[in-house]
């Protein structure tokens, strides 16, 4: 059993399987980063994911073009995520009540929506989803191939997000703008910048990531959508976050060390190793807790971060 | 400015909460104008998914439907679904019970509590409850032999495997999962001894994602032939096989469709026999002095079925056919003999 462990077969199984389940955690923990950064924390991820994921299914079904589905996605994930935007920017509502109510809406909505839609079915509607990439020669190195060149377009696309989210963010005038309204929102309106619409804009940027994540599950690795089939995924991306600090190489590590205990515990199990399968289970959620304990000390949030901006007060 | 976004987010909440406990819906069968006919039996059925979950709730809806269908105008019944927290099924239990129901079944074991705390209040009203153990006089408990079933599908991956490695992948290891899975592991032992079985719980029901990395684990260490216990979590075993290429049973409804290379066979269930009976013995003044307090979906009674093997039929040599004909042929007969799986 433990020479089971430690074949190469079960390597590259194990990282091509951490990579697959990393990029639903990292698509929307990359767009949450805009939003905290820019002093919003939107815990509605959750349900964003969920309607994006809807949204890219019902697009690709009707059309059947996954691009307009992934379309639809982004679409309906900046559309819904800009209910949190007006509730936490413009009315100044507390920011975890709304992102919470804004999860347990998308839940129920996205439900609904595809009750509505669908109807009900004696087999679940399915689409094709994006297929699993062939490189030339890429593919058939041993060890590698399987592991990095073996994956559908999505994956590749949020590896490059990575290092867009982190140019745009440290290398651009938008990416100061931002910062500048997460860190100190009054002297980012002194200096005249519209504190209001930068932020309503990096909301609904962690909106279209997080559709782009939920459509991962629903058109890239699965082919249907199912009720609640985000599974905690959103709430975890909100610790990816912290746990990164607002950084999105750090992210992509982070995300990639959830997505691993998830493959790990999985792998374990399935061989038979002597430990209680509740426990591997929770293995993932564990390490969230240990991890956030040990970096929220040194996390150093936005100045701003939850605070509502008006002129009004001082 | 406060008082707005307070009351907004009391909107947004109410909404949200409408939304997710949506979906009870009633469709009574009227009694068509017969005034002489009996009143007939109001019967409600509380589900705790969807009824088009390809799964628990969508074979017991069918079962239910059929019921209605042979039974028009003996029996009324109103579905309720996705009623899934036990938060939810008290207040659900009680006022179908208030109501003049007569038979109040809740279709999982999370019922099991709300179930004995309700009956007890309501003596008049019977109870059924979809796998449990516990029992008032007016409940009873209804389940299925999944072992049945298990050591069935055990028998065929046992005798079809090629790498002489197989996998079964459930949501989580409660009562009828448990024993069906102990029983596949089982029954695959028996046919292959020198069989490898790896054995995966996701621990929930709609992590489908989860499920097929799971699944495509075992495919990757070279099992040929995986077996999911049900649930939508099936649907991501099923995708990974077919990603794979490789063989997958299935179980409550029959899946080939699903992925007509690669869904092999399954077990579909038939609840319509349980169901028959639970009525029939209330019609009959039979349900509360029953000795046995169990209704058992069996392979013996029609209620556990091997779905067919459709456009894969030449995959299966006749020598594996007729030691599975065999297997349910014991079955039926009472000659099967394997250890009592509890937890």
């Amino acid at each position: 059993m433990q020479s089971d462990v430690l074949t190469v077969g079960f390597l590259v199984s194990l990282l091509a399987g951490a990579i697959r389940l990393s990029i639903p955690i990292l698509l929307p923990a990359l767009g949450e980063i805009f939003t905290q950064r820019s002093g919003i924390l939107n815990l509605g991820l959750e349900g964003i994911m969920l309607m994006g994921a809807l949204g890219g299914f019902a697009g690709t079904f009707f059309t059947h073009n996954l691009w307009f589905g992934l379309l639809c996605a982004v679409f309906v994930g900046v559309l819904f995520s800009l209910i949190m935007a007006f509730l936490s920017i413009t009315v100044k509502a507390n920011q975890v009540i709304a992102g919470t109510a804004l999860t347990i809406l998308g839940t129920g909505l996205s439900a609904f929506l595809f009750r509505a839609i669908f109807g009900i079915q004696k087999l679940p509607p399915q689409v094709e989803s994006f297929q699993p990439l062939k490189f030339p020669i890429l593919t058939d190195i041993p060890v590698l191939g399987p592991i990095f060149f073996n994956h559908n377009i999505l994956v590749y696309l949020t590896l490059v997000l990575v290092i867009v989210t982190a140019v745009v963010l440290e290398k651009t005038t938008f990416g100061l703008k931002v910062r500048a309204v997460g860190e100190n929102p009054k002297a980012a309106d002194a200096k005249g910048i519209h504190v209001q619409l930068v932020r309503y804009i990096c909301v609904a940027i962690g909106g279209a990531y997080a559709g782009l994540g939920g459509a991962f599950l629903s058109i890239g690795f699965m082919s249907t959508f199912l009720d609640r089939m985000v599974s905690g995924r959103g709430f975890i991306a909100v610790a990816v976050v912290i746990f990164a600090r607002w950084n999105p190489y750090r992210a992509l590590a982070a995300a990639l060390l959830f997505g691993g205990a998830d493959a790990l515990q999985m792998r374990l199990q399935a061989i038979g190793v002597p430990i209680p399968h509740q426990f591997l289970l929770a293995l993932p959620y564990v390490l969230t807790i240990l991890v956030l304990v040990s970096v929220s000390k040194k996390a150093e949030f936005p100045a701003a971060y939850t605070l509502p901006y008006t002129r009004a007060e001082r | 400015m406060k008082k707005k976004a307070s009351l907004l987010l009391a909107i947004m909440l109410v909404f949200a909460l409408l939304m997710s406990g949506c979906g009870a819906k009633s469709s009574p069968a009227e009694a068509t104008g017969d005034k002489n006919a009996v009143k007939p039996l109001k019967v409600a059925l509380i589900l705790p998914g969807k009824v088009d979950d390809v799964s628990w709730n969508q074979a017991m809806h069918e079962g239910m439907k059929e019921l209605e269908k042979d039974y028009a105008g003996k029996i009324e019944v109103t579905y309720s679904e996705n009623v899934y927290e036990v938060s939810n099924i008290e207040p659900a239990l009680r006022e179908f019970a208030s109501q003049g129901y007569d038979l109040v079944i809740g279709h999982g074991f999370q019922f099991q509590e709300p179930i004995i705390k309700v009956a007890g209040e309501f003596p008049k009203v019977k109870f059924a409850l979809g796998t449990g153990f516990k029992t008032l006089a007016n409940t009873a408990i209804y389940d299925v032999q999944l072992e049945d079933g298990g050591y069935l599908m055990g028998t065929l991956a046992g005798l079809l495997t090629k790498t002489n490695k197989i996998g079964v992948v459930g949501g989580a290891d409660v009562s009828e999962i448990y024993r069906g899975h102990e029983a596949y592991k089982y029954a695959a032992k028996k046919v292959n001894p020198s069989i490898q079985i790896q054995e995966l719980y996701t621990g929930d029901w709609r992590d489908a994602a989860k499920a097929k990395e799971g699944a495509i684990s075992m495919f990757d260490s070279g099992a040929d032939l995986i077996w999911h216990s049900g649930d939508g979590i099936g649907l991501g075993v099923v995708d990974a096989g077919k990603e794979k290429n490789k063989l997958v049973l299935g179980n409550v409804a029959d899946q080939n469709v699903l992925a007509p290379n690669n869904v092999l066979s399954g077990i579909v269930y038939n609840w319509n026999p349980v169901l028959k009976q639970i009525v029939d013995d209330i019609l009959n003044n039979n349900f509360e002095n029953r000795e046995d307090k169990h209704y058992w979906l069996t392979v013996a009674n029609g209620g556990v079925t091997v779905a067919s093997f459709h456009g894969l039929d030449s995959q299966v040599s006749a020598e594996v056919k007729e030691k599975l004909e065999q297997v349910k042929k014991d079955f039926a007969d009472k000659k099967i003999e394997m250890p009592k799986f509890d937890k």
